[in-house]
């Protein structure tokens, strides 16, 4: 995860970061598959260790370079003010030359900061990855300071008619296909698409959003629901 | 996994710069850390685990920590993760 300790453009991030699953065992979901909870964790690194030589290139091939403007659109919403402390998880590839960028190593659902001492929080694309994402929120919900906000950028749910059907053959048959033929994997990019129909719908995850304590919670659909972004305030 | 080397905090290789010191904890017991500079590791008296910097960035995932009293002993608390440790 990055921390980033003064304004400007805000880049992409560090390595992926994976959620170690602790207290008790049950099933979770990897993709449509499921799997054991401590299974998960092992799985999704697996993943990324096959995805990160190409990521940035298949970013930019599934979504048409799209990816970029969500992010800039995630930034837009953080208000940035000089001196601020703000805590990016799930940081991908880390490409970049943000010098005022401090890289840590950890667990998005055990953090290694102290209470109320992030202005902000992002997590962009990796929500979707974690096991316990009610562990995650409620980390997100205890580094932040009072005033703070959490945002979180992530692959969602489309319902909007016809274009839906266009957007599950896209995932279903196209991207694993791109994956295969960029990537020369198959498997991962079929993950990618049955985890994000996995991940909570757009409503749901913002009320676990407010069950970890956060206010105001709220959603901004892009491209009828293919990504939204999420946000809340500590009060 | 792919892996850049980037050293951005402000004491290469060695130490960690004063913000980040300040405000980093424990990612368990969420007590300060206390970094050696013979191991160039962090520690955590609360628990008696030292978690390693790796190219100048804190490695704080629980399963990273290992146990003081037993050198190259795997950090078992709380976890049943078998991978093994990195030194």
């Amino acid at each position: 995860m990055a921390l980033r300790m003064v304004t400007g453009k805000f880049r992409s991030k560090l390595l992926p970061m994976f959620s170690s699953s602790l207290l008790h065992s049950h099933a979770t979901s990897f993709g449509f598959k499921e799997v054991h909870e401590e299974e998960k964790s092992r799985m999704v690194s697996n993943v990324f260790s096959n995805v990160a030589s190409n990521y940035d290139l298949m970013n930019d091939l599934m979504s048409a370079g799209l990816h970029r403007l969500w992010k800039d659109r995630l930034v837009s919403k953080l208000n940035p003010f000089p001196g601020m402390k703000h805590l990016d998880v799930a940081g991908g590839t880390g490409s970049g030359e943000e010098k005022s960028l401090i890289w840590v190593e950890g667990d998005a659902e055990a953090l290694t900061f102290e209470d109320n001492s992030m202005d902000g929080y992002t997590i962009a694309f990796g929500i979707r990855n974690v096991t316990h994402i009610e562990k995650v929120l409620a980390e997100a919900f205890r580094v932040l300071k009072r005033g703070g906000r959490f945002l979180c950028l992530e692959l969602s749910h489309v319902e909007v008619p016809i274009f839906k059907e266009f957007y599950d053959y896209y995932s279903f048959s196209i991207i694993p296909a791109l994956g295969e033929l960029v990537a020369g994997d198959r498997d991962s990019y079929q993950y990618l698409v049955e985890s994000i129909r996995r991940f909570p719908p757009q409503e749901t995850f913002a009320s676990m959003i407010a069950d970890a304590g956060f206010q105001k919670v709220e959603y901004e659909n892009l491209v009828g629901g293919v990504v939204s972004i999420h946000s809340g305030l500590k009060l | 996994m792919a892996r850049a080397s980037f050293t951005i905090l402000k004491d290469a290789g060695n130490g960690l710069c004063k913000t980040l010191s300040e405000i980093l904890v424990c990612p368990l017991s969420k007590q300060p850390l206390r970094y050696c500079e013979e191991t160039n590791s962090l520690i955590s008296d609360a628990i008696g685990v030292s978690f390693p910097i790796k190219d100048g960035i804190p490695c704080l995932v629980p399963n990273d920590g290992k146990i003081m009293e037993a050198d190259d002993t795997p950090k078992t608390d709380d976890s049943v993760d078998s991978s093994s440790t990195k030194n």
